[in-house]
């Protein structure tokens, strides 16, 4: 062959060798070449779309603020674990004066910022179920007011304001309209302008009310004087260090002041740090998933390629072609593969984030424009990983290519049989016992969510190796039906599927995983939803609940004077309203529930009560039995509270209660938080009923009334339970869609399998049509074939995806304070397997209509 | 008996059995009319078949010869419905084969033809009981106590029945061609078309698939049409008929091997004296 020692003219014929085999045999390699392609154009896309909306998002807060030079705030906050941004001091509005006259300042404004959900022309809250909905006072320095004036006037009197242009949008707004705006007592505004942020219709979702300064005091403020923070803008020639150092010696103690530029880095950091971190963070799991999927698919193209071409490999051997020659060809052919499905995975992915860019929009995520943001890393990664996953897929069959023997030339080419090795399911049977040791005791020994998830990943090696295992038994089983249903095809078509008990695992396996992914969001997502219903039935001791949107930072929270008035109703015994507050207990941030303890007590379900709540006074504190474990509290000790406004108290420790759930660890008397609150807002109202006064009674007076205090929804307990649990089905269709991506993967690898498995067979396919087989029954046999694989591939997932949905609810359970509830939702995971032998009858639809063309005397001749 | 005509031309009429050596009118199992085979096109279009008009009687052993190239598997081919002629017509019982679409023609062949293949006549993945069984399982023709005993009949017949359940793999080369020959008569078909049968095995597994066949005619009063290149092979049909360049050339009557081998030298002179005859192996 090559001349002898010289590996770059032997690589040559390495090389050489690969290309002529990709150009005779491009089909082959299409099913590679897309699932590398969709692979790597999904993890391109999520790359580039989170840095073009994080751009974006940088570009409009650095428009929208580019007048504010400096922000003066409290340099203190209070973060609870589950708001990381944190309760921030007002600071005095008279401190702007002040600010006004340091030399250097051409203006100071106080900023006044709240929640206020405006409602629409239809009565609905507008934006109301994530995005913030903020209200403040319209700032006239148009410098540093982050919206402008694009329409209409700035309002002047009390009851005018300025709404974005998105929200009057959305709700059908115009100027000169009166609508209702909660703060959360319900005000009568009308519009007199429209506005805009930084260029766009609003800041992406966020809607906005600006009110006259006394207004915003009024309705935003506990207390009149005080104010978010104080924007400045310097002077001319000053820059924003020098403002902010010029600042600085005349601000009291606590109050610090930033740069605008800091400011506006902190809002797209809250955005994007929180928003656009979770939303690449989801995109880039899956994308991971699609790759993994696509792996298996690509691993098993190649395995039968090199399987078929044994042959042929072996007379290059017997011609003196070295191992190594033989292993570089197939890794070369891999690598062409791997390089240009790559490349044209770039392509669209790029092409994916500007399609989403322009879709967004459209269905209502007005994303702020701007030109995509391809960075090195969004490319260079994802290429990385899909010439990665493509040559590590094919470093086994290539290997196995090397090894082929000169004298395989000589024999019939054996069908490879040796998936149901002994090693193999010992391995396979050792991995799943350290999957489920691991699991269980990250379950039930010493609950633990990261060793719970080794367990996962253990059991899903496990699963992997077992494949061959368990493909022939599993077929067999799945597949005993067909006989019986579908007589000799169906015959045929199981034991083709029986075949190669690798093959069959492998192909499968790309299915599996996707149907466990979707198996374990399914049973994740209705263990959640019945944990929220076992919560609310179990600690949601009232009739009837009016409740904020339980999903995001929207809504404007509920009026205080809300249950009071309820109260107060005929046929209502007890209304009691839940307010969030926060303070510093010992040292640690958390999040205080304010109520009136005593009715508060009667509507919800706290367990076991030790002290008594109905005794807290304006010193009093009620904690959960687990935060008294952790911070060593008894009823009759002492906890000190640090307040957001700077403010310190000792608290009196008078009950300790058993069950937290939708109580909160901490309970402080209204009376107590008064002091220190912000805007007063509940985000809960409890209403329990007199007795005999029916549910629909009760609910149309409470209605009646809480009209009047900006029309909140008033759900039954029932009604609530499933409210409480809404977020969780758009969650699962989202990840439904994005799985879809996985499924279509799978899908091809099955295709592509069953594409080479008929190459493999043409003669025995020619054969059966010669003694009578009918082109229909030929397909349906190659269809059921397909079936079969993909129902093994559906129980395989569903099996490891259930198993690993437990895993993660139980060490979720054990792991922290909240009880979790297990549920396995009989009909989603009936749709699953639907969806996934649909998968199947569709992949075998080419495959089965080439194999029915094949010319009978063709395949009979075939040597 | 064969009724054959050596050249294009008027053949003999439907229905008339006779040809040269037989008073005896039979049936014809199947037969071809002025069967034209070309493939390819233009210049490279080559004449497979250049009007052929042969008849295969029933109840007969006919085995079709020629050297390589000469169109007698192309013949067996559109004889058997596995392709078709490009004029002329093929008839299986009274089926003309060139009006069937190809679920008809896949209809015909389960049910009214058999075959044995050089090679590869076995579905790796059924058993022997259940590869014999192929045509009648496709056909969905079960229970019928007449076709199960007859099934039961072929199997002591090959001596296949302590290898029911055994899987091709498992058997030798020769056991596979028994199988394959008792896959072909099980549905009781018409005609049993059988394309060098022993063309992979060794001498003597060879001669008992040839007696195999030979007792299927004579005893079970079956029809078989073998192409062989193997004179000892045709020496057990009743009938070879010879073909060369595509056409009918001779027929002979009670075949021996010395008698066939003399004959297919004859041939070999004769094509070398005559330009542009094929050499090609088929």
């Amino acid at each position: 062959m090559s001349p002898p020692g010289t590996s770059r003219s032997s690589l040559g014929t390495s090389a050489r060798l690969s290309l002529s085999s990709l150009r005779g045999h491009k089909r082959r390699f299409a099913g590679t070449f897309l699932a590398v392609m969709l692979g790597v154009a999904f993890l391109a896309g999520t790359l580039v779309m989170g840095d073009t909306l994080r751009g974006s998002f940088d570009t409009m807060f650095g428009n929208a603020t580019r007048g504010t030079d400096a922000v003066v705030r409290s340099a203190d906050t209070i973060t609870t674990p589950d708001d990381s941004q944190g309760t921030r001091q007002p600071v005095k509005t008279s401190l702007a004066q002040k600010i006004e006259r340091t030399d250097g300042v051409a203006a100071a404004a106080p900023a006044i910022q709240g929640a206020g959900q405006l409602l629409g022309k239809d009565g609905e809250p507008i934006g109301g179920e994530g995005p913030p909905t903020l209200a403040g006072n319209w700032i006239d320095d148009g410098e540093l007011n982050a919206y402008r004036l694009a329409e209409g006037r700035a309002p002047a009197r009390s009851g005018e304001v300025v709404v974005n242009r998105g929200a009057a949008e959305a709700g059908d707004l115009e100027i000169g309209d009166t609508t209702t705006l909660r703060t959360p007592g319900p005000v009568e505004v009308t519009i007199v302008g429209l506005a805009t942020f930084g260029g766009e219709d609003g800041m992406a979702q966020t809607t906005f009310t600006g009110m006259t300064l006394a207004d915003a005091e009024k309705y935003l403020t506990p207390k009149p004087g005080e104010a978010a923070s104080i924007q400045v803008r310097a002077g001319p020639g000053m820059s924003e260090q020098e403002l902010v150092d010029a600042l600085s010696p005349v601000l009291p103690g606590g109050v610090e002041a930033i740069t605008g530029e800091a400011s506006a880095a902190e809002n797209t950091d809250n955005i994007s740090g929180q928003f656009l971190t979770l939303f690449t963070g989801f995109l880039l799991v899956f994308s991971g998933v699609a790759l993994l999927v696509a792996t298996f698919s690509i691993h098993n193209t190649f395995a039968i390629v090199v399987a078929q071409r044994t042959r042929e490999n072996a007379l290059l051997r017997a011609l003196g072609a070295s191992r190594r020659q033989v292993t570089a060809a197939t890794l070369i052919e891999a690598g062409v593969v791997a390089m240009v499905a790559s490349v044209a995975g770039l392509a669209g992915g790029i092409g994916i984030a500007a399609g989403l860019q322009r879709l967004f929009p459209v269905i209502g995520f007005p994303f702020p424009e701007g030109d995509l943001v391809i960075s090195a890393l969004s490319m260079l990664l994802p290429l990385a990983v899909g010439i990665v996953v493509c040559l590590g897929s094919a470093v086994l069959p290539a290997l196995r290519a090397g090894r082929t023997a000169p004298l395989a030339a000589l024999r019939e080419t054996a069908l490879d049989q040796s998936g149901a090795s002994r090693s193999r399911a010992v391995t396979g049977a050792l991995l799943a016992l350290a999957a489920v040791g691991l699991s269980l005791t990250g379950v039930l020994v010493s609950p633990s969510v990261w060793l719970a998830g080794a367990g996962a990943v253990l059991a899903l090696a496990a699963f992997v190796v077992l494949g061959p295992v368990a493909s022939s038994r599993a077929v067999r089983v799945l597949g005993a039906p067909l006989d019986r249903l579908r007589g000799v095809t169906g015959g045929l078509a199981r034991r083709n599927a029986l075949r190669s008990p690798k093959r069959t695992a492998a192909t499968a396996g790309a299915l599996m995983i996707g149907v466990a992914v979707v198996s374990l969001f399914t049973v994740f997502g209705a263990s959640l939803k019945a944990t929220m219903d076992q919560t609310v039935n179990r600690s949601f001791a009232g009739d009837l609940a009016i409740s904020t949107p339980g999903f995001g930072a929207g809504g404007s929270g509920l009026s205080p004077e809300l249950a009071p008035a309820l109260a107060g109703r005929p046929e209502v015994a007890t209304a009691v309203g839940l307010g969030k507050g926060a303070a510093e207990v010992e040292g640690e941030g958390r999040a205080l529930t304010v109520t009136d303890p005593a009715p508060f007590a009667e509507s919800f379900d706290l367990g076991k009560v030790e002290g008594s709540l109905n005794g807290l006074g304006t010193d009093g504190i009620a904690i959960t039995r687990e935060e008294a474990d952790k911070q060593d509290l008894e009823v009759g000790s002492r906890a000190r509270l640090a307040f957001a406004d700077g403010q310190k108290a000792t608290f009196t420790v008078r009950a300790v209660y058993g069950r937290s759930e939708l109580a909160g660890d901490y309970v402080i008397t209204r009376e107590a938080w008064a002091p220190h609150r912000m805007q007063d807002a509940d985000s809960l109202v409890s209403v329990t009923l007199k007795d005999g006064v029916s549910a629909e009674d009760g609910k149309a007076a409470v209605t009646r009334t809480a009209r009047e205090y900006g029309n909140p929804d008033v759900q039954t307990r029932d009604a609530y339970a499933r409210s409480a649990a809404g977020g969780i089905d758009m969650m699962l269709t989202l990840v439904y869609a994005l799985l879809a991506l996985a499924v279509l993967i799978a899908l091809l690898g099955i295709a592509n399998t069953l594409t080479l498995a008929i190459h493999e067979r043409t003669r025995e396919l020619g054969l059966l049509r010669a003694v009578g087989q009918t082109r229909a029954q030929l397909r349906a046999m190659v269809r059921w074939e397909s079936v079969l694989v993909a129902a093994f591939g559906t129980a395989g997932g569903l099996v490891l995806g259930g198993f690993l949905g437990w895993v993660l609810v139980k060490a979720s359970d054990g792991a922290t304070s909240s009880a979790f509830a297990f549920a396995v939702p009989p009909v989603q995971l009936a749709v699953v397997v639907l969806v996934g032998l649909a998968a199947g009858a569709l992949a075998g639809l080419r495959p089965a209509r080439r194999a029915a063309r094949l010319d009978v005397l063709r395949a009979i001749a075939t040597e | 008996m064969t009724t054959a005509t050596g050249q294009p031309g008027p053949g003999p009429g439907p229905g008339s059995g006779s040809g040269p050596g037989s008073g005896t009118a039979t049936r014809d199992a199947a037969r071809v009319t002025d069967a034209v085979k070309v493939y390819g096109s233009g210049d490279t279009a080559v004449r497979a078949l250049d009007g052929v008009s042969v008849g295969f009687p029933a109840g007969r052993f006919t085995a079709i010869m020629g050297p390589s190239g000469s169109g007698k598997s192309t013949l067996m081919h559109c004889a058997a419905g596995l392709d078709t002629l490009t004029s002329g017509s093929a008839r299986i019982g009274g089926a003309e084969l060139g009006a069937l679409d190809d679920r008809r023609l896949t209809l015909l062949r389960r049910d009214r033809v058999g075959f044995v293949f050089q090679a590869f006549n076995l579905v790796p993945t059924l058993t022997v009981a259940e590869n014999i069984t192929l045509p009648m399982d496709l056909a969905k023709k079960r229970g019928d106590r007449a076709s199960a005993e007859w099934t039961d009949a072929l199997i002591d017949v090959v001596g296949l029945r302590d290898r029911l359940h055994h899987r091709p793999a498992e058997l030798s080369g020769g056991q596979q061609q028994r199988v394959a020959v008792a896959r072909a008569f099980a549905g009781r078909p018409d005609v049993v078309f059988a394309d060098e049968p022993t063309g992979n095995l060794d001498s003597r597994s060879g001669e008992d698939v040839l007696r195999l066949l030979g007792r299927a005619v004579r005893q079970m009063d079956r029809t078989v049409v073998m192409v062989t290149h193997d004179p000892v092979a045709a020496a057990h049909a009743d009938e070879v008929v010879f073909l060369a360049d595509g056409r009918l050339v001779d027929t002979m009557t009670d075949p021996t091997a010395d008698k066939v081998l003399d004959r297919l030298k004859e041939f070999d002179t004769t094509s070398a004296a005559v330009p542009g005859g094929k050499g090609a192996p088929s």
